[in-house]
């Protein structure tokens, strides 16, 4: 067993009150719901509204994807995420484009597949959306725009109004410029004035809406280690509150509540994870008070999602996973989360099948329902290892945050490769700490056994030359029944905006509405912005 | 390690997959090239480039980092063949469920599933370029 942390901060045998500052423990006398929000969020936490369970779900036709929404929500999931084929939506493909062609078998295996305006509408058939929360995709800064106008426009169409609309964008740096990137995608800055746009159009019209989510999830499942994620969270809303500022036409005050909905990953380390998302908080609340002389609670209070971390399901022995869903889960409500999504026990060998699904949503109710955990805000506040790890946290994480600011911001070190070679080196030295053995994953290197009985398959789902096959159809019933000239002046006008100064979403939504294909949208954004070149360099390998 | 005159084996990485998730590949890349194999790192290449690829570049092995269905796998397989490259040693990680795995295995491919030691991943690639 080692004595450190997961980022590498030793453990004591035991802690006292001298491992805490003096400074800190004055820091814990407001309670929950106030300033610095250290003890939660909200001053009642659970006891008048237990986390939201939010499970990342999406795969195959919209029909597949409307079924599951429909069985998620049945078995208490009390929100909505519709994840998307990555290779037609994060791509800003169309299913008939070569790329998507020549693996057209893997078309709808990571998500479910649009051709346009048509699918989401197939996709929420018999979803209320007034009264749901909603994430409808987008988690890449390039489709986020065609995804949040597509499940916009589906709300509009039912009579609802864009201010009634409740739910979350994500539009993720992280994702897709570190973990996950695709083979084609517009450059940071451009992704960066997507947001900003987005930013601008949600305070103006959708209050009700968080138009950013910034993923620290998909750094720290990268690589990053804790106060790498914290930092370059911050370092991400840095990028979006001085980049509005600097349009000049909303003050940082007007605007941070809507990029303080964050996203986080914990992992397995149990009590550093709690650490973090306590401290993450803090950092928040300071960041916008000494930074932006922000202090309105509504802005300074961090609303945390979590996703508990995929990379730490074996694919050994994978009914194991569940414990471990079930440990990360529980820091996860002990660090005081607003909402989580429990990865599926199959995660390292498939998209979760609809009984991995129900597992994850079974694991928070067991904990919401029959442990007592709701009863109590931050139960762990005062104990001295959790209060010493995050004043310790904290300190590493601003000197991250200073040396990503030394070198430009978040994006400059995206661009220069340096947060990417930080993820590599810490991934590389945690597959040499499991080589040597220091770090033990049961049923995987340790305590085996010649037969675990656990065999699992893995979902698959319908083979996916017929859901593209299905698609194509689609796609070609969509370009044979729209009003061409329609379509091609909305596409014209979106190109305008894009070569111009003017805000994408309104021009992104009358080019959705005008039944323009994701292929066509993505095509005016390579023209108008180029194709980001991933360079092996910025892989850090 | 290595020096520059000693003769170092090339390993083509690709992605079969537009899923994106570079964890596994930029893992492996790294582990190779520490183990002192050259490594051309392909990122996610279609069928047809991979093996396009493969034959310009005469490499000695092909690693796929397989992130959605092996049919596409298949596909690759054929497409080595037909630029003349059958037999050509070929192993893969990724998100591989057990019975996809078994069907790979029975094409001759090699499957690393997650969990694999980057030294037992090293070993192989070793293994499957000895003979050359």
């Amino acid at each position: 067993m080692e004595h450190q942390s997961a980022s590498g901060i030793e453990r004591k045998l035991i802690y006292d009150r001298n491992d805490v500052p003096d400074s800190w423990w004055d820091l814990l006398r407001g309670g929950a719901g106030e300033a610095p929000f250290i003890r939660g969020a909200y001053p009642e936490m659970y006891r008048s509204k237990p986390w939201r369970i939010f499970q990342l779900s999406g795969f195959g036709s919209p029909e597949d994807m409307n079924a599951r929404l429909k069985f998620l929500l049945k078995a208490g999931e009390t929100g909505i995420i519709v994840k998307h084929d990555r290779m037609t939506d994060d791509h800003l493909y169309d299913v008939d484009h070569p790329e998507v062609a020549e693996r057209r078998e893997d078309v709808g295996l990571t998500g479910t597949v649009t051709v346009g305006l048509r699918d989401y509408q197939t996709i929420m058939d018999g979803i209320p959306i007034e009264s749901v929360y909603a994430k409808p995709g987008g988690g890449v800064p390039q489709s986020a725009p065609y995804t949040q106008s597509s499940y916009w426009s589906v709300a509009l169409s039912r009579g609802l109004k864009l201010s009634q609309i409740a739910g979350t964008g994500q539009s993720d740096f992280f994702l897709t410029y570190l973990g996950c990137p695709c083979k084609e995608q517009i450059p940071p800055e451009a992704a960066l004035r997507f947001n900003l746009d987005i930013i601008e159009f949600c305070n103006e019209h959708m209050p009700k809406w968080v138009p950013v989510s910034i993923a620290g999830y998909n750094g720290a499942d990268s690589g990053l280690n804790a106060p790498q994620e914290l930092a370059a969270v911050l370092s991400t809303a840095v990028e979006y509150l001085d980049g509005i500022q600097a349009r000049g036409r909303l003050k940082p005050a007007d605007f941070a509540h809507q990029i303080g909905g964050v996203n986080f990953r914990v992992s397995m380390d149990f009590f550093e994870e709690i650490a973090k998302l306590r401290v993450a908080r803090k950092m928040w609340h300071d960041l916008l008070l000494n930074r932006y002389g922000i202090s309105d609670p509504k802005a300074s209070r961090m609303r945390i999602h979590v996703v508990t971390a995929g990379s730490a399901m074996t694919y050994q022995e994978p009914f194991n996973n569940i414990v471990r869903g079930t440990v990360m889960a529980l820091a996860s409500a002990l660090g005081g989360t607003q909402s989580l999504g429990v990865s599926g026990y199959d995660e390292a060998l498939s998209i979760p099948s609809d009984h991995a699904h129900l597992m994850s949503i079974r694991i928070q109710q067991v904990l919401q329902e029959e442990t007592g955990l709701t009863s109590v805000v931050d139960p762990l506040g005062g104990s001295f290892y959790i209060e010493s790890l995050c004043n310790e946290l904290e300190k590493r994480a601003w000197e991250v945050f200073d040396e990503i600011q030394g070198q430009g911001g978040f994006v400059a070190t995206v661009q220069n490769g340096w947060l990417r070679g930080r993820a590599s080196d810490e991934q590389t030295a945690q597959a040499k700490r499991f080589e040597a053995n220091e770090m033990k994953l049961v049923g995987v290197n340790a305590h085996l056994v010649d037969d675990p009985i656990m065999h699992v398959d893995g979902f698959e789902g319908r083979s996916g030359d017929v859901t593209w096959a299905q698609a194509m159809e689609r796609l070609t019933v969509l370009r044979r029944e729209r009003h061409t000239t329609a379509t091609m002046t909305a596409l014209r006008e979106l190109e305008g905006v894009c070569r111009g100064d003017g805000n994408i979403v309104p021009a992104v939504m009358g080019a959705v509405q005008a039944d323009a294909s994701i292929g066509e949208i993505g095509q005016v954004f390579r023209d108008a912005f180029g194709v980001w070149n991933v360079s092996e360099n910025q892989f850090g390998v | 390690m290595s020096n520059q005159n000693e003769f170092r084996a090339k390993v083509l990485i690709a992605k079969t997959s537009l899923d994106g998730h570079w964890r596994g590949v930029s893992l492996v890349a790294r582990a190779l090239r520490d183990a002192g194999f050259e490594v051309i790192l392909g990122g996610m290449l279609r069928p047809s480039q991979i093996a396009q690829v493969a034959r310009d570049e005469d490499v000695d092995l092909v690693g796929l980092n397989v992130g959605g269905r092996i049919e596409v796998v298949y596909r690759i397989m054929d497409e080595l063949k037909a630029v003349g490259l059958d037999g050509i040693p070929v192993f893969c990680g990724g998100t591989v469920p057990p019975g996809a795995a078994s069907k790979l295995r029975e094409l001759g491919v090699e499957v690393y599933p997650p969990g694999t030691t980057l030294a037992a991943i090293a070993e192989a690639a070793h293994r499957l370029t000895s003979g050359i």
